[in-house]
């Protein structure tokens, strides 16, 4: 435990919090519902072009030409830009991984000479609106010589594959193996094994609001102003100066509102280099907003896993060893800053899951493929690793005899066995897995829905029933990201603490909030710790000329980071305050309290003064200060949740479907969570986003794939055949809570953010499975569980 | 092409614009009006995001050219609260029962919603989610969205 922690789990702060654990309505939410939300393409600047961007109609091509006349002699085309052209105006986008063995690709922001998937940009048009712009791109002809596509990883890793990037030996970006001592004697020593394969789709976040920037060139500070969708508007910074090769006080990122992120707007995209590019050059603001068909195409998909599992277990269905070898298809390129490698890695290390499985031996592969490049989306590989060591875990139960809840009770984690630390290194803080699961059982009253679906049953109803667990992996740091070989480790986030003279205060972070409501969930940290009221409290963020520097917001980290870094600028503020109310109220400062705006002394409530005044004091009438005191009341500060490797969340689910078994129709009826995400700051927040998260989960577990076909030609790009749930696929979900605060975090704060869309997969494929099992003895081994394939697991059951 | 003179009624406000044949409604309510309430999610029809009112139904307003609907009436997000700011009973609804995350939905869900409870003022929780099935919200699960149409028609007649 770091010394800083300790210090604040001791509570430093003399009295009961406020606000933090109160459902306090959001206080950003009026503008979102009066329509005065400003999302990028809400930002107005006189003078504003429109770009369209000219796309890669073919998988795998050689660009032989690019005829962009008659775009250019349109009425109202201001520039045009081809690949060719702009090489050397900026770097491709290069993202390399630091295991040995990577291979790495260079991705350009317009595609010079070569395309390796549809939709990948060769040209732009900037015009003076955006019709204009798309009249133009069609009038752009674009010459192929077409090469072979590599649609699948089985085509991208078959002998003599075409290779997709210049001078790779094959088509693998990284090979990864992990294996325990003695792997192979302990399995081969199991008294029961069993092989499962385990596929999940490409699919992605779907955000309501697509991608988008505006870029403007601004004289006075020469530099460019990227107004941008995206969550991570430092890194982005850091992303357009390294590949224009500027510095990066040479450009300035603002994300203004976002229409929600999921991890699809954490990457650095070619778009936004090149509207960049072109605001620079032309001097004129330049606006790119992405339509649904670009984004299908072109922001990252993600999930395509695939896994073979091989589990050895003994007649108790207690697992000894897991074997596996993971394959995820990264499509073309490796993303800014996450890697190609992202997903296989993270698999590798989470795939054990909340079980207690110490012999563990894995193969990971990233194989690069002529399809949309890969990145996050909510849970990164943990959907796919909870799919497969739940899908496991039903099968050790089926195979030794046992209830799905039962074989989890006896594998999970037990409460006294934490810090653990797993078999991949991983140190499971704290956590309620098997008390989670119990909970669930109970408030979903197991047993009496295994009475119901007998019922059911008998009335030729196909009730299933499902049970699923995960641990969630929350604000990981540079340990972790290290173990991942990412060359940005993430390590901290930031706060900057204000108090105005005032007596206002202002609390900027480096994380954006496009959900999650973190206007108002840093503010009850602050408030609390500052002593002030919640309404005397703003926080901003979006913009890059606010603080010196941090990540943004991702990987579940916004609470526990910016709110511990928030605490940490916040006590040195009050500590600030209480030395100078100290000195005005003649006491000593280890006597102050302040609390409801005042300062007062301990022990003699009359004699007290308030914030403002102390504020006051502090800026405008600084003779009054204690000798040596500095005028402002403010401070910034970082934290980086030490020991680094995140602190982890825990949640048990129990569901219930029905499956139509004529149309293979699954319809989700009951969903109830025990979820455990240590401190909660403010619990209204927390269940929105268990229930969002759901929500998405179902998409994954029923509805959502992208689909190429063999020609590397996605097939999906509208909402009519990329399914998102609507509101009658989502049932309402039952939310209960444990709190386990964490050991390492300020505050006792676990991340939470991505765990809602982790087990859903697993949970409804386990019913599913159950639902039809007095039909079928088949596995539900991929999601989506779409129709024909529930029909077709049926009919391997079908008499001969 | 041909610019054609196209006289609305906005949020009870008389407006003309000159627009393309071609320029989509959600386009002239936004560049040509300033009103950036509504919101464009996906420009075929299926995600409800630049839901608005047209002579008192809900429609589509990226499926909608703004010359088709000279004359009309048209009402958005920008048009629920009053006068003063203050917000609707459906959108204080919403607030209240946190039927918003990162509000890029909303001004679709709530012309959808403020519609449905126009037209039909006392809904089941089967009629909400069924009347919402044309908006995609990516946050909210829906269920939060569903209590608070529930909360606004229990509280009575939309202000």
């Amino acid at each position: 435990m770091s010394e800083r922690s300790e210090l604040h789990q001791d509570g430093d702060v003399p009295v009961e919090p406020r606000y933090v654990g109160q459902a306090i309505t959001r206080r950003e939410d009026p503008r979102f519902l009066l329509g005065r939300a400003r999302y990028v393409d809400d930002v107005r600047t006189q003078g504003t072009l429109h770009a369209a961007f000219v796309r890669s109609d073919e998988a795998h091509a050689r660009i032989l030409s690019v005829d962009t006349s008659a775009a250019e002699a349109l009425d109202g085309v201001v520039a045009v830009l081809t690949g060719a052209e702009a090489v050397e105006h900026w770097s491709p986008i290069r993202y390399d991984s630091t295991f040995g063995g990577w291979q790495g690709s260079e991705y350009w922001p317009l595609a010079p000479d070569k395309v390796r998937f549809v939709g990948e940009a060769i040209a732009v048009v900037v015009a003076v609106d955006r019709y204009v712009a798309e009249d133009a791109a069609e009038l752009i002809g674009v010459e192929y010589e077409l090469l072979p596509p590599v649609p699948t990883v089985d085509a991208a890793m078959a002998p003599g594959a075409p290779l997709i990037h210049d001078g790779w030996d094959d088509n693998c970006f990284l090979r990864r193996h992990v294996e325990t001592e003695g792997f192979e004697d302990v399995m081969s020593e199991c008294p029961q094994r069993r092989t499962l394969r385990l596929e999940m789709s490409r699919h992605s976040g779907m955000p309501m609001e697509t991608r988008g920037c505006l870029a403007e060139w601004d004289d006075r500070n020469e530099r460019i102003v990227l107004h941008c969708s995206t969550q991570a508007h430092f890194n982005l910074r850091s992303g357009v100066a390294e590949v224009l090769r500027v510095p990066e006080h040479e450009v300035q990122v603002i994300a203004p509102d976002v229409g929600g992120g999921f991890g699809i707007k954490h990457p650095m995209y070619p778009e936004e280099i090149v509207c960049s590019l072109l605001a620079r050059r032309l001097r004129r603001p330049v606006k790119w907003i992405e339509d649904r068909r670009e984004h299908m195409l072109t922001a990252c998909h993600s999930r395509e896993h695939y896994h073979d599992v091989e589990v050895g277990f003994d007649d108790d269905g207690v697992v000894r060893a897991l074997r596996a070898r993971i394959v995820v298809d990264c499509g073309a390129y490796s993303m800014w800053p996450l890697t190609a490698s992202m997903d296989a890695g993270m698999a590798l290390g989470i795939l054990p899951g909340p079980y207690r499985i110490r012999n563990y031996l894995v193969d990971a592969l990233s194989v690069s493929t002529n399809k949309c490049p890969l990145g996050a989306y909510r849970g990164v590989s943990r959907p796919a690793a909870c799919f497969t060591i739940e899908r496991t875990m039903d099968a050790v139960a089926e195979a030794v005899g046992i209830d799905g809840a039962e074989v989890r009770r006896r594998n999970l984690v037990r409460a006294d066995e934490f810090p653990y630390t797993s078999v991949t290194g991983m140190v499971y803080d704290s956590g309620s897995f098997i008390e989670s699961l119990e909970k669930v059982l109970e408030e979903a009253d197991y047993a009496g829905l295994r009475r119901q679906q007998e019922a059911a049953r008998a009335e030729g109803r196909y009730l299933g029933i499902g049970v699923a667990t995960y641990t969630e992996q929350t604000a990981h740091t540079f340990e972790e990201f290290k173990k991942r070989g990412t060359p940005i480790t993430f390590g901290f986030e930031t706060s900057g603490v204000e108090v105005d003279p005032s007596g206002h205060v202002t609390v900027r972070i480096s994380a954006h909030s496009h959900g999650q409501g973190l206007e108002t969930s840093i503010a009850q940290v602050a408030a609390d710790a500052l002593g002030v009221d919640l309404e005397s409290v703003r926080v901003r963020f979006g913009d890059t000329t606010e603080l010196p520097y941090g990540m943004g917001t991702f990987a579940s980290r916004s609470a526990v980071l910016c709110g511990g870094s928030t605490r940490l600028a916040a006590d040195d503020v009050r500590g600030r305050m209480e030395r100078i109310a100290a000195h005005l109220l003649e006491a000593a400062p280890e006597d102050i309290i302040i609390e409801k705006g005042r300062a007062s002394v301990r022990g003699t409530p009359t004699a007290s003064v308030s914030v403002r005044d102390i504020a006051h004091t502090a800026y405008l009438t600084p003779q009054l200060l204690p000798p040596g005191e500095e005028p402002l009341l403010s401070s910034t500060r970082t934290y980086d949740a030490a020991p680094g490797t995140g602190t982890f969340s825990n949640a048990a689910l129990v569901a219930v479907v029905e499956v139509d078994v004529e149309t293979g129709g699954v319809e989700v009826q009951k969903v109830v969570v025990v979820e455990d995400c240590g401190q909660i700051i403010n619990p209204l927040i927390v269940d929105g986003q268990i229930r969002g998260g759901i929500a998405q989960g179902i998409g994954t577990a029923l509805f959502e794939e992208f689909v190429y076909d063999e020609i590397g030609q996605l097939v999906t790009t509208t909402f009519m055949d990329y399914i998102v749930p609507g509101s009658p696929e989502v049932p309402d979900i039952e939310i209960h809570h444990l709190v386990t605060p964490s050991p390492f975090t300020i505050l006792g704060i676990k991340g939470m953010g991505e765990g809602g869309a982790i087990s859903p997969g697993a949970l409804i494929a386990a019913a599913v499975e159950d639902a039809i099992r007095p039909l079928t003895p088949a596995h539900v081994h991929a999601l989506p569980i779409r129709p024909d394939r529930v029909r077709a697991w049926i009919e391997e059951g079908a008499p001969q | 092409m041909t610019r054609r003179t196209v006289t609305l009624s906005v949020n009870g406000q008389r407006e003309e614009i000159l627009v393309e044949p071609r320029r989509l409604l959600c386009d002239a309510l936004r560049d040509d009006l300033g009103l950036t309430g509504t919101h464009i999610g996906c420009e075929h029809g299926v995600c409800g995001a630049c839901t608005v009112m047209v002579d008192g139904r809900a429609e589509r307003s990226c499926m909608t050219f703004a010359v088709q609907v000279d004359g009309a009436e048209i009402r958005t997000v920008e048009g629920l609260a009053s006068s003063t700011g203050e917000l609707s009973t459906l959108q204080q609804a919403m607030w209240d029962h946190h039927g918003l995350q990162c509000g890029f939905c909303t001004p679709g869900v709530l012309m959808a919603m403020t519609d449905l409870l126009e037209r039909q003022p006392q809904p089941t929780r089967d009629d909400i989610r069924t009347a919402l099935a044309g908006n995609i919200c990516r946050c909210t699960g829906y269920e939060t969205i569903v209590d608070a149409v529930e909360a606004a028609a229990a509280t009575g007649p939309a202000r």
